[in-house]
């Protein structure tokens, strides 16, 4: 999952978010202990979307004794190719950062990562919270590390302006679109951000188009061809934007600028809504003296994932090339010991992934508030994680950023959707196969 | 001289100049006065002058280690660089240019081949022979690639150069007993200077400016050039728009700075190159 | 030992250039016929030409490029009269010279990132175009699909045209001024000497950098690209170029083979280029 801070050289699409480590490579210091004991590298990232997670790391690999962990933080641009290339020349780090679905998928059909169960102990990695993105022919591949959640941010004070009730946001769509059109009667920019790097396109497609459909198994169909999204159904959700592109909803910006400076028009009054994440949730409360609100994108779809909370989940895993994984897998199991997701809490303010973290701890209430309702049975992951990287490039952001921008209908978005497909089927028979594979694990 | 026509005349000329300096200047004038803003004030002054100029800023862009280290990386490359494609155009011009052998005009001719390849074509197979033998995120890696990537130029630019340089220096130099590389070194690059410094310019700012081999190549955080490091700059505070200004101001600093000392040079340098 | 001599010293050259580009060409061919996974994979003859050429994608790109060639004429007509006036030397005209050369002197991305932000919809640009009441100027230059190559073909124009200047201006000054004077004294005016004694003289040195502006266009634009089209040829697949294509296939979508087989056309076509420059250079120097 690439959100976070959009960059620029992204040396693979999935790579996402934004560079520049606070800290760059740091590597623990060696310790001396008992030449028995088995040394390990760990290559992470977070610490840019999550200020806080390197003093964590730190801290774990200083209070561990049973190995000696040594870790570096990763870029965000080569999070995956520099894994794999690694992986690829045979010297892979004992654990590695595992973005979800996807993104770490293609490196286990390439061999390179190891299965988790029967390696750890099978009630802490299932309380990890991995998610089904990360099960492949039965095998679970990832930790969960900490959660993710995806919502439509809103600024309070914006809806009471415009006559709205600030704590009851729409829910369905006609009520979505009068409360737009309340608030541009009153001078307000309705919904928007920055899609000029493309990500807001990509989240839009988390929001959207999982309305459309009643499984994530299902998009993975329209991928592989069983389905097509020319069909009305699943182009639904672009017909939806050019909708409000052309009833003025979105904001007039929206194709010159990047994704957070356009999440940052919320917080500072000039945008009531646009679609955000949870790490950022504390510092854009905080900035408003706690007037701005999450919400679930109003629902215009009938698929069984519509109106549902998204949480995307961050894992860690272990490399098939590691000459110690039951060590490397000890170390997982310590990290997600009660004292360590206690540690994590402390360290980041933000919560760790295992259903084991003592959710009473949390003091911040607008974290609080986003931990009773998006951390439920309801939620639901984030579909743009099963797309193919080419798929990813040439259809979801482009569509998005030119059905926002009005130089595309939903409807052509649908078709060059479609072609899309067909082009990645064309180009990786291989991959489709693997696909058709992974979709018995989903369709669930 | 006062002919009153000219003198209009010359004042449209002036006139068209300076228009034309202004658009090549205010890139660099935005950058540096924006930097000088404070955040709030940008939001609502993009245009004007900063009413309060702060330079806090710079301080937190001179502060934070990783620009130097930057272009410290990108120094090393560029010096690396240079001097590995000059000595080797040097010596291999100065063959073809003055000695018989079999194979010098095919070499020539290869040679010029090669500039044809636009880098983006190498980054496919090299990344493959880098990845099996090692080689990526180091220095001495990207600066073969710089190296081999500028040096078909560089050896096409002093092989015309050096055959321009008169035979009876040549034969004199002989009479005195000079050998070859004594003649390389004592006659012929001296003479040369003028399209050795049109090269070092044109190799330095190249690699200086490289962002495609960068991203690929060194893809180890510690290693990032200041090319690749100010795109994650951007990325990174792409919302504080003064800050990502004086990064940029910091970053193009050392070009700008050796281009006003060295500026009689810089554009002569570039003269001798062009226009043999 | 003597006639061994000259191979030595081009035998740093060879070494060099066959590391690098030695095994490296060879496989890119090779790599072209083959579905590449990793660092190896099955030959599948020309399949990967196939798939290439008929995927509009690529030909959008191709389109791009061939677009950016437009901005050739314009780009060597602003060098031309920059450098024309130059060569007048009024007062201070090396101080003009000298900021007249900085655009070139300003990396691409760094001048990319701070044009990214002047060219914004609610930016300093359109501020200025709507405070002179000029809102219909004020576009969403790098926002919209239809303006945002345009948006790129300008800034290309902006930093070239400074080599461009630099050259033509190199080349005016060595020139023989009798003509020039004799011209200037049966009274022709500054547009006629220009027109009929200058240009004429200066044909090998336009020719010269026009190619250079060709391959320029059509395989060194990326770092524009990049950071303009928010790092990946958008909006849409606007600013989508073939620099880009490459790139994409190999880092974004693990398709070496795909990347390698467009490389071979490029470099195919580059390589035809770079011949023509050639025949200009030696009818230059004739």
């Amino acid at each position: 999952m690439r959100r976070t801070l959009p960059l620029l050289p992204q040396m693979r699409r999935r790579d996402v978010l934004l560079g520049m480590g606070a800290a760059g490579a740091a590597s623990a210091l060696p310790r001396h202990l008992a030449a028995q004991t088995p040394s390990l590298t760990m290559w992470w990232w977070g610490e840019q979307e999550l200020p806080g997670l390197q003093a964590f790391v730190e801290e774990s690999i200083a209070g561990y004794d049973a190995a000696q962990v040594s870790s570096m933080l990763q870029d965000t641009s080569v999070v995956i190719s520099q894994f794999q290339t690694a992986a690829a020349a045979g010297s892979p780090p004992d654990l590695q950062y595992l973005w979800n679905g996807i993104y770490h998928m293609e490196s286990v059909w390439f061999g390179y990562v190891k299965a988790l169960n029967g390696l750890m102990d099978e009630g802490i990695l299932r309380d990890s919270n991995p998610t089904v993105l990360s099960n492949f022919r039965g095998n679970t591949y990832r930790t969960g590390w900490y959660p993710l959640p995806m919502f439509i941010l809103y600024n309070k004070d914006l809806f009471d302006r415009a006559g709205l009730d600030a704590d009851a946001p729409p829910l369905v769509w006609e009520d979505f679109l009068d409360a737009c059109d309340k608030l541009k009667s009153a001078g307000i920019a309705p919904f928007g951000g920055g899609a000029q790097d493309g990500y807001w396109a990509e989240w839009y497609v988390t929001h959207a188009f999982a309305q459309t459909i009643d499984t994530v198994g299902e998009a993975v169909e329209l991928f592989i061809g069983d389905k097509d999204f020319r069909d009305p159904r699943y182009h639904e959700h672009w017909t939806r934007l050019q909708e409000l592109r052309e009833l003025g909803f979105l904001n007039d910006e929206i194709s010159s600028i990047e994704l957070y400076p356009g999440i940052d028009l919320v917080p500072a009054g000039r945008l009531a809504m646009s679609m955000s994440i949870g790490t950022r949730l504390l510092e854009d409360s905080n900035a408003t003296g706690g007037r701005v609100g999450a919400m679930v994108l109003p629902t215009f779809g009938q698929g069984a994932l519509a109106g549902r909370p998204i949480v995307d989940m961050q894992g860690l895993g272990i490399a098939e090339g590691s000459s110690e994984p039951e060590a490397a897998a000890a170390f997982l199991e310590y990290l997600n010991s009660p004292e360590r997701l206690e540690a994590f809490y402390r360290l980041t303010g933000w919560l760790p992934a295992s259903n084991r973290f003592d959710a009473s701890l949390i003091e911040n209430e607008a974290v609080a508030g986003m931990w009773r309702s998006w951390n439920t049975d309801n939620q639901i992951t984030n579909v743009t994680n099963l797309m193919p990287g080419q798929f990813y490039e040439q259809a979801a952001i482009p569509t998005g950023q030119q059905v926002a921008q009005g130089s595309m209908t939903g409807e052509e978005a649908g078709d060059l959707a479609a072609r899309v497909a067909q082009e990645w089927r064309d180009f990786n028979p291989d991959l489709v196969e693997l696909y058709q594979e992974w979709v018995e694990d989903l369709s669930v | 001289m006062t002919n009153p026509r000219t003198l209009v005349a010359d004042g449209f000329k002036q006139a068209a100049l300076g228009a034309a300096a202004l658009v090549a200047l205010a890139p660099t004038v935005f950058m540096i006065v924006t930097a000088l803003k404070p955040q709030s004030e940008y939001m609502v002054n993009k245009v004007g002058l900063p009413r309060e100029p702060v330079l806090e800023h710079f301080r937190a862009v001179l502060g934070s280690p990783e620009f130097f280290r930057w272009m410290g990386n990108s120094a090393l490359l560029v010096t690396g660089t240079v001097l590995l494609s000059t000595a080797v155009a040097a010596l291999a011009a100065y063959a073809i240019a003055r000695m018989e052998f079999r194979g010098r005009l095919t070499l020539l001719a290869l040679c010029t081949a090669l500039m044809a390849v636009p880098p983006v074509v190498m980054v496919v197979p090299l990344f493959v022979l880098y990845t099996q033998i090692g080689l990526i995120s180091s220095y001495h890696g990207a600066i073969l690639i710089y190296a081999a990537l500028v040096t078909p130029f560089s050896v096409y630019l002093l092989t015309t150069f050096f055959r321009t340089i008169p035979a009876e220096m040549f034969e004199a130099a002989v009479l005195d007993g000079a050998g070859d590389f004594q003649i390389l070194t004592r006659i012929v690059l001296p003479l040369a200077l003028p399209a050795l410094l049109t090269l070092v310019i044109v190799n330095a700012l190249w690699v200086w400016n490289d962002l495609l081999i960068a991203v690929i190549f060194l893809q180890d955080d510690a290693k990032r050039t200041l090319m690749a490091g100010i795109a994650v700059f951007q990325g990174r505070y792409n919302n504080q728009i003064p800050l990502t200004m004086a990064g940029m101001a910091v970053a193009s600093a050392p070009m700008i700075i050796l281009y006003i000392i060295f500026q009689r040079q810089f554009v002569r340098g570039l003269m001798a190159g062009a226009v043999k | 030992m003597t006639r061994l001599k000259p191979y030595l010293y081009v035998a740093p050259l060879v070494l060099l250039l066959g590391f690098v580009f030695g095994t490296s060409l060879v496989r890119m061919f090779e790599f072209s016929f083959k579905m590449i996974r990793g660092v190896d994979g099955p030959w599948i003859g020309w399949r990967n030409y196939r798939l290439v050429l008929n995927q509009p994608l690529f030909w959008e790109s191709v389109g791009h490029n061939l677009q950016l060639l437009l901005a050739i004429p314009i780009l060597i007509g602003l060098s031309l009269l920059t450098a024309l006036l130059l060569y007048e030397r009024l007062r201070g005209w090396t101080l003009w010279r000298a900021v007249l050369f900085l655009p070139y002197v300003l990396a691409i991305p760094i001048i990319a990132v701070v044009m990214k932000q002047m060219f914004q919809f609610n930016g300093p640009v359109n501020e200025v175009l709507r405070w002179l009441s000029l809102d219909f100027m004020a576009l969403d230059w790098i926002g919209s699909p239809d303006i945002a190559l345009w948006t790129v073909m300008g800034l290309i124009v902006w930093r070239e045209a400074a080599l461009g200047t630099i050259l033509f201006l190199a080349r005016l000054l060595s020139l023989d001024e009798s003509l020039v004077e004799a011209a200037r004294i049966e009274g022709a005016n500054w547009w006629q000497r220009a027109w009929h004694i200058l240009i004429p003289q200066m044909r090998g040195v336009i020719e010269f950098f026009s190619v250079i502006c060709v391959i320029t266009m059509l395989s060194a634009v990326f770092a524009y690209v990049y950071i303009l089209g928010g790092g990946r040829g958008g909006p849409g697949t606007s600013t989508m170029v073939i620099e880009l294509y490459i790139y994409n296939a190999l880092t974004r979508q693990s398709l070496p083979g795909i990347a390698a087989a467009v490389s071979v056309m490029l470099f195919v076509v580059s390589l035809g280029l770079i011949y023509l420059l050639f025949v200009v250079r030696r009818r230059q120097d004739d």
